[in-house]
């Protein structure tokens, strides 16, 4: 169905694809998994039509296909779905689907577009009132209308790049359902995602990209997720957390004590923190995980509440203090709120260690600023070119590494981290899990927020679990149990109680 | 390949300054003279000095549209002092107050956030308003003990105006403060996402006030300049002078949305844009097509540098 032999792409001296060859039959979901770096965006990216290739061919039935523009590639019947959907908001379900053609008239036809809208929603599986307009729809509703945009071209090939990391358990069973619909009228589907979990569910196949070249390809059925793994990062998933199962606490490790934080204006939370502990925080997003450490941290201002760390009261009421009492954050959102990702890595790095580089005149001593930034980098071993390039260069484990670099630079005692691996590749969530391991056993204090209940067991000495405001269940590491934490999470213990 | 391609785009504001120097110079003879550079020189350092101020202001992800006005108002407000205070002391009272309408700004939009557009939009009309007021609409001469002030409009040394000198130097603090500061650098910072400075243990809101403060002091000090060549202070001009100001800044690669833009490039971005007006000058060009050729080259060099993208 389409066939891709050699193909290469550089950006200047970086080679990002090297020898990519794919072989993706009609009606088969076929997936593609690889580190972030792997070459996955940019491969799509060729087939796209977004990017042209350096060498290689790449046929669609037989016949071999050259375009340099995504409506070329449109043409020749390839349809990609982004991550980012490409919806305009104010106009309607049917005027979104058929975008591509609109501007080629002049007048349009309302009622045919709404019908042919609707049959072709109809044909994937779903109802939705065409006359909406979008923004009026869910985020699951909305990937619908994308992809019955991209089906008004008549497509052989569909990509889907994580089409899943912005749905709902329930949305995402809508969304399979719909994705098997296209592969049983012979789409040729192209799935990308980081979860191994939905590989196993919904597709035949699936190759590992490693390094910009194709890997093996494996028949789904008959393989194990260990197996992917190991194919993908050349070693197996219980290697991803560090031991830390017979790490105990000295006596008299410096003890932070939190009281009184109120989040929501509920009853207030207490509970307190060692040095050299992982206190791991779950809940369900909008449980007061990212508030609680942002009241902690002073982010916001008229936050109350207590901090006494050993007999000393802390008063945290802005991020300046809180940095200067050794409170570091890494925020949820890398983009929005964690880096700028338009200045360099050396920049992002020294950003609150700025007056300690500086003389009295705010004069910045380079060559201390380099030794620092580079000792930093070493140590977390940040892959980058040159710490002179911008923070956006890098992938989005080596950003986060950055982020934590900085906190690293004003010789942080608590590190408040929230979602340490979101948008993290798997190779570098294991060196994360590493290195937050590694600054807790020097004495750090670490409270680390997650979704992911797996990370959180995994590196954690205790687990809050937070519901609505509330802590309901503070456990030691020996009572981790996944069945537990969610039911704590979602409210299941009080109706059993 | 690649590489070229790289060094045409970081260096593509010094290409257009080359180019513009090269099209001047086969367009008149008498362009390449020193009494014509010298001139040059004097005529850009008003919008040059501001321009500076602007460049922290729009790598801020802010703007200040209210220089033009400030710098009618100084100038009056410079004349009507010299026939109360000894000239140095006016001098010095000017500048203190053109810092105090930038210290307003800075205020209202640092701290009582109001949209910089906005802030200095209303501070642009009140102030070219309070500027007719005092001059009762009729240029002030200033007086005559402040004669010598005359010198520094107008003089020069070893052929080059003390008004170039004033910008050069100004250049080079900036420079200073850009590249090897923490003020520069928090700027840039602020520009480039002011959420993750601010949870850096930065206070934002303080650097973002002192931009204001500068941009309005370096506008007192090129009404000073502009006075003390002609000798009035006229409620009447700096119209569209904020408008001058930016587009030099743009034409220099500034984003607009803040954290990007070099001192350098915007030096450049003033010098060319004072190009295109002594050149049209020279060849006797009437003000009114020069409005439009002006217009059109600030729109290629903008297009030229999107397309280098």
């Amino acid at each position: 169905m389409i066939e891709i032999n050699g193909v290469a792409k550089a950006f200047g001296g970086v080679k990002a694809l090297r020898n990519v060859n794919l072989q993706i039959k009609a009606g088969e979901i076929h997936a593609l998994l690889g580190e972030n770096g792997a070459g996955k965006s940019t491969l799509m990216k060729i087939l796209s039509g977004a990017l042209e290739r350096d060498n290689g061919t790449i046929h669609i039935d037989g016949e071999p296909v050259h375009y340099k523009t995504t409506q070329g590639a449109r043409e020749k019947g390839i349809g990609m779905i982004y991550q980012e959907f490409s919806l305009v908001p104010a106009l309607t379900v049917a005027e979104n689907i058929f975008l591509h053609q609109l501007k080629k008239k002049t007048l349009i036809n309302y009622k045919q577009l709404q019908q042919d809208a609707a049959k072709i929603i109809h044909d994937i599986g779903f109802n939705l009132d065409v006359r909406k307009p979008v923004y009026q729809l869910s985020v699951a509703q909305q990937q619908v209308v994308e992809i019955a945009k991209a089906l008004t071209a008549d497509v052989k090939v569909l990509i889907l790049d994580e089409p899943s990391a912005v749905l709902g358990p329930a949305e995402i069973v809508h969304l399979f359902a719909t994705l098997r619909k296209l592969r049983d009228r012979g789409v040729a589907l192209i799935y990308i995602s980081h979860h191994l979990e939905e590989l196993f569910e919904l597709c035949d196949r699936v190759t590992i990209l490693k390094d910009g070249r194709s890997g093996e390809t494996f028949n789904i059925a008959g393989t194990s997720r260990d197996q992917l793994v190991a194919a993908m990062l050349g070693r197996s998933l219980n290697t991803m957390f560090p031991d830390r199962n017979h790490i105990t606490h000295p006596e008299n490790a410096l003890n932070y004590q939190f009281d009184n934080i109120s989040l929501f204006q509920k009853t207030p939370v207490n509970f307190n923190l060692k040095a050299g502990e992982i206190l791991g925080i779950g809940g369900l997003v909008g449980s007061g995980r990212t508030e609680l450490l942002r009241t902690i941290f002073g982010a916001d201002s008229q936050s109350k509440k207590s901090v006494i760390a050993g007999s000393e009261k802390l008063t945290l009421k802005n991020p300046k203090i809180s940095i200067l009492e050794g409170f570091g954050m890494v925020p949820e959102d890398r983009k929005k709120h964690g880096g700028l990702l338009s200045l360099s890595i050396r920049e992002n790095i020294s950003l609150a260690n700025l007056h300690q580089i500086a003389n009295k005149f705010g004069f910045i001593d380079a060559g201390r600023e380099r030794s620092v930034v580079n000792e930093l980098v070493n140590r977390l071993q940040i892959k980058l070119g040159s710490v002179n390039d911008p923070l956006s260069s890098l992938s989005g484990g080596n950003q986060q590494k950055v982020i934590l670099a900085k906190w690293l630079n004003i010789n942080a005692n608590v590190l408040l981290i929230d979602e340490p691996t979101r948008g993290v590749d798997v190779g570098a969530r294991a060196e994360i899990y590493q290195i937050i391991h590694e600054l807790a056993s020097e004495g750090l204090a670490i409270i680390m927020v997650s979704s992911d209940w797996e990370e959180l067991m995994g590196l954690s000495d205790r687990i809050l679990v937070m519901r609505e405001g509330q802590i309901t269940i503070d456990l030691p590491r020996k009572d981790f149990e996944e069945e537990t934490l969610i039911r704590y999470a979602i409210g299941a213990h009080q109706t059993n109680a | 390949m690649t590489t070229i391609k790289q060094k045409f785009i970081e260096y593509n504001t010094l290409i257009i300054f080359i180019g513009m120097i090269i099209l001047s110079a086969c367009l008149s003879n008498s362009f390449f003279t020193a009494n014509n550079l010298s001139n040059l020189l004097r005529q850009v350092a008003p919008v040059g000095i501001i321009s500076f101020g602007m460049l922290l202001v729009i790598l801020t992800g802010g703007i200040d549209l209210s220089v033009g006005s400030i710098v009618a108002a100084m100038g009056v407000g410079f004349a009507l002092l010299s026939y109360e205070i000894y000239f140095p002391w006016a001098f010095l009272l000017t500048l203190v107050i053109s810092a105090g309408i930038g210290m307003l700004s800075g205020y209202l939009i640092a701290y009582q956030k109001i949209a910089p557009f906005i802030a200095t939009l209303a501070l642009m009309t009140i102030v070219r308003g309070l500027g007719y007021l005092f001059s009762k609409g009729a240029p002030v001469n200033i007086g005559h003990h402040s004669a010598a002030l005359l010198n520094l409009g107008a003089g020069d040394i070893f052929g080059i105006p003390y008004a170039g000198i004033i910008l050069l130097v100004i250049f080079a603090l900036m420079f200073v403060v850009l590249k090897y500061n923490v003020f520069g650098r928090i700027v840039m910072a602020i520009g480039s996402n002011e959420e993750a400075v601010r949870l850096s243990g930065i206070n934002v809101s303080k650097y973002k006030f002192f931009v204001y403060v500068i941009i309005g002091l370096l506008s007192g000090l090129a009404a000073l300049l502009m006075v003390s060549r002609t000798g009035v202070g006229s409620p009447n001009i700096g119209i569209g002078m904020e408008l001058d100001v930016i587009a030099a800044v743009v034409i220099g690669g500034a984003s607009l949305s803040g954290g990007k833009g070099s001192i350098v490039n915007t030096l450049l971005g003033v010098l060319i844009l004072g190009m295109i007006g002594n050149v049209m000058n020279l060849l006797d060009i009437t003000s009114y097509l020069q409005q439009v050729i002006k217009g059109v080259i600030i729109l290629l060099a903008v297009v030229f540098q999107r397309y280098q993208k």
